[in-house]
């Protein structure tokens, strides 16, 4: 198996590309299924009933193959970018649903309850006190579901999408291992650096728990 | 976890793109391209469609680059998967055109059709093709379906026709693409016509690197290639013959929604299909699949020679 | 919506579904056969590590970053990069399968043993346990709670990912999936996901029955 550099200089445009494509794909989809799941998380947190529920829900969900989920998004929104981003969305959401609970079942009812003390009316205790102090947790899962999402988007190459994941089946259909390989190292080398990228977010975004560390 | 909630799940998730639907505008594919599918003359652009092969991307270049020539703006989305997903998609808007194969074509839209000379299944295929589509004239080069098996096969069985198959019923695997199994040129009218029955049929990959794989590793003795494809003749795989004209003729024929079928792209196509052979269009397959070469270099290529393209 | 799931209905309990090479029971083994051997040799090349790893408090950092190097590794690539080298075998399916279920299992593992209190551990050496014996006898029983999870996480998703087999031309429930993409045929899709969902499900179940009834036996 041998890598055809030749092959990689004359593409660099199209890698650049799908690359883009490819991280555009796994971003758009964390950001609805945060807008999704942060409303969703902070009812699964404030009554207890429907935690079990909706967190059991998005575990089943985490079960269906993704490529049936695609499929099965067709009639719905066709071959677009659409169906791709539906569906990486309904994947980011068992991750970012269950750790945006947790950072909200985090925050000491020490601190909820002196808020109340002061107070402060409950949607802005919300905004103020509760998500910023869960946000470590909230941001643990957002890096889990963005580096899930950057290694999933290649399975929409199945419905004629996926970013880099075309490389995989156009080399797989020609024998070709070259374009395949560089597929698996630039999705590698974007779940690496959106992670890093993350990580700095987290620590401009939260500069308490320095403090605490 | 019971049934209920289980089915629950699955409506959830099929009820999601309600509220993704409006992220269209900002995810769409097209990004700023011109060439977008759905609406307009082909003075919008014409987006180009082709299936999971080589040879349709191949086709799908070639038209970009005719049409490009004529002055139409063009998309070519590569790889998208079979007629089954490619036709749905073609009448949603997604894609405007596709290469298409005149009895390929027919039979999925009309599986018991009759017709067999061009100028019949071209009548044929104007009856049967949805409101909105249309196809234009078709083309010299031509590449049909085929039925192969190895030369070891063909021995031990006694094989050179697909008649023959008959006396083996529920003896031989066969290995094709999965929409094969379901489709008229394929294993449903192998049985109607021939009165053959395999034993097994393998879901494999259309004249891809599975099916062949499988019938050089003996895991099928049977295998639905194409007839272009140049591994038939370097591994000296026989062709079984038709005598019961079951593959019908499969012309390459542009399908198009009638909204970008103006007299430019018309006449772009037409001058396409007058001067591509059989033979050239073998050849620009092995570049691609042999070579290495890029489905849209070899296209590009081939026009300019051809005096296509400037 | 209804349409295809009355249709759903039909297909599952059709006679015909059920038999044959192309039959739900087939593909159902099929399935089960690869993710539960992968799973097991997962288990066999992560756990040591994950205990280890643990134990000695060498490697963490090691442990860390492959769960978020496994966790973007993309499977279809991995299927085509191993298909390409060994050809049509079933390399390409274990592989990738094995790759997706082992930084779970590490980090869990890891994570485990980890969450031993030092003070048990130091009591123990105290009392005149060998290393093996502090490993096997404290700190895995301790530890086996977490593990469990890694085991069940990575089960589930080399459950639902084992579809891809169908992609190289093998069997199992992507079949339906794989075929049912191609025929354009919605409720074969919908069929194969469904059965593949409620085979994670059972053995997630079963999974978890079996953790609580080692609990039962784990010394308090």
């Amino acid at each position: 198996m041998t890598i055809d550099w030749s092959w990689i200089g004359d593409h660099t445009d199209d890698l650049t590309t799908l690359t883009v494509s490819h991280l555009q794909a796994a971003l758009s989809a964390v950001f609805f299924g945060l807008l999704i799941s942060l409303p969703l998380a902070v009812v699964a947190h404030r009554i207890r009933p429907l935690r079990g529920v909706l967190l059991g829900l998005s575990n089943v969900l985490f079960t269906i193959p993704s490529i049936a989920v695609f499929v099965l998004l067709l009639p719905v929104s066709g071959l677009t970018r659409t169906t791709t981003v539906v569906g990486l969305t309904i994947y980011t959401l068992v991750v970012l649903l269950r750790n945006t609970v947790e950072g909200l079942d985090s925050v000491p009812a020490k601190t909820k309850e002196a808020a109340k003390a002061m107070g402060t009316r409950p949607l802005r205790a919300l905004l103020t006190v509760e998500l910023p102090l869960a946000l470590p947790v909230i941001m643990a899962g957002v890096r889990i579901a963005t580096v899930m999402s950057i290694s999933l988007v290649s399975v929409a190459t199945y419905i004629g999408d996926g970013g880099l994941g075309q490389l995989f089946t156009d080399g797989f259909q020609r024998n070709f291992p070259t374009p395949v390989i560089a597929g698996v190292v630039l999705t590698l080398l974007l779940a690496l650096v959106a992670d890093a990228l993350l990580v700095a977010v987290q620590y401009v975004l939260t500069p308490w728990t320095r403090r605490r560390a | 976890m019971n049934r209920r909630t289980l089915l629950g799940g699955l409506f959830a998730a099929a009820s999601v793109p309600a509220l993704a639907a409006c992220s269209s505008g900002i995810t769409s594919l097209d990004g700023g391209g011109s060439a977008g599918g759905g609406g307009g003359s082909s003075k919008d652009g014409v987006t180009i469609g082709t299936a999971n092969f080589t040879e349709n991307q191949v086709l799908g270049f070639l038209y970009a680059a005719v049409l490009e020539a004529a002055g139409v703006k063009t998309k070519v989305r590569p790889n998208l998967g079979t007629r089954e997903i490619l036709i749905p998609a073609l009448k949603g808007g997604d894609i405007d055109l596709l290469p298409e194969y005149q009895g390929a074509l027919l039979h999925y839209l009309s599986p018991k059709a009759e017709a067999t000379e061009e100028g019949e299944m071209q009548n044929a295929l104007a009856m049967a093709l949805p409101a909105g589509l249309q196809v234009l004239p078709y083309g010299m080069a031509e590449d049909s379906d085929a039925f192969v098996v190895t030369q070891e096969t063909a021995d031990k069985y006694g094989l050179s026709s697909l008649a023959d198959l008959k006396k083996e019923n529920g003896k031989l695997v066969i290995g094709a693409a999965p929409e094969v199994k379901k489709r008229e040129v394929g294993a449903v009218g192998l049985k109607d016509v021939y009165g053959v029955e395999f034993k097994e049929f393998k879901s494999l990959d259309s004249s891809g690197p599975l099916v062949k794989g499988a019938l050089k590793k003996g895991d099928v003795d049977v295998a639905n290639l194409f007839t272009t494809d140049t591994d038939i003749v370097a591994n000296k795989w026989v062709v079984l013959t038709d005598p019961k004209n079951l593959i019908p003729g499969q012309h390459i024929v542009p399908l198009i929604a009638d909204r970008k079928a103006d007299s430019t792209v018309r006449k772009a196509l037409a001058e396409l299909g007058n001067v591509l052979t059989t033979a050239d269009l073998t050849e620009l397959n092995r570049q691609v699949d042999k070579d290495k070469k890029d489905p849209e270099d070899v296209a590009n290529a081939y026009a300019k020679e051809k005096g296509l393209t400037k | 919506m209804y349409e295809l799931f009355k249709d759903l209905g039909d297909w599952l309990v059709s006679g015909e579904q059920w038999t044959g090479p192309d039959g739900i029971g087939h593909r159902l083994a099929e399935h089960l056969q690869y993710s539960l051997l992968a799973t097991l040799v997962a288990a066999a090349i992560a756990l040591p590590v994950g205990l280890l790893i643990g134990h000695t408090g060498k490697g963490a950092f090691l442990a860390i970053n492959l769960a978020s190097f496994g966790r973007a590794l993309p499977t279809v690539g991995l299927v085509v990069l191993v298909f390409l080298a060994s050809g049509l075998s079933m390399w390409p399916v274990y592989v990738a399968l094995v790759a997706l279920a082992v930084p779970s299992i590490v980090t869990n593992t890891y994570a485990g043993m980890t969450a031993v209190d030092p003070d048990v551990k130091d009591a123990a050496r105290g009392q005149g346990m060998r290393w093996h014996q502090v490993l096997f006898q404290v700190e895995l029983p301790l530890a086996l709670p977490l593990i469990m999870t890694g085991l069940r996480l990575a089960l589930i998703q080399v459950v639902a990912t084992a579809t891809i087999a169908a992609y190289v031309s093998f069997g199992g429930l992507g079949r339906y999936v794989f075929d049912g993409l191609a025929q354009r045929d919605l409720v074969q899709v919908l069929g194969g996901a469904v059965l593949v969902a409620l085979v994670a499900v059972v053995l997630d179940l079963g999974l978890s029955g079996l953790q609580r009834v080692l609990f039962r036996h784990r010394p308090a």
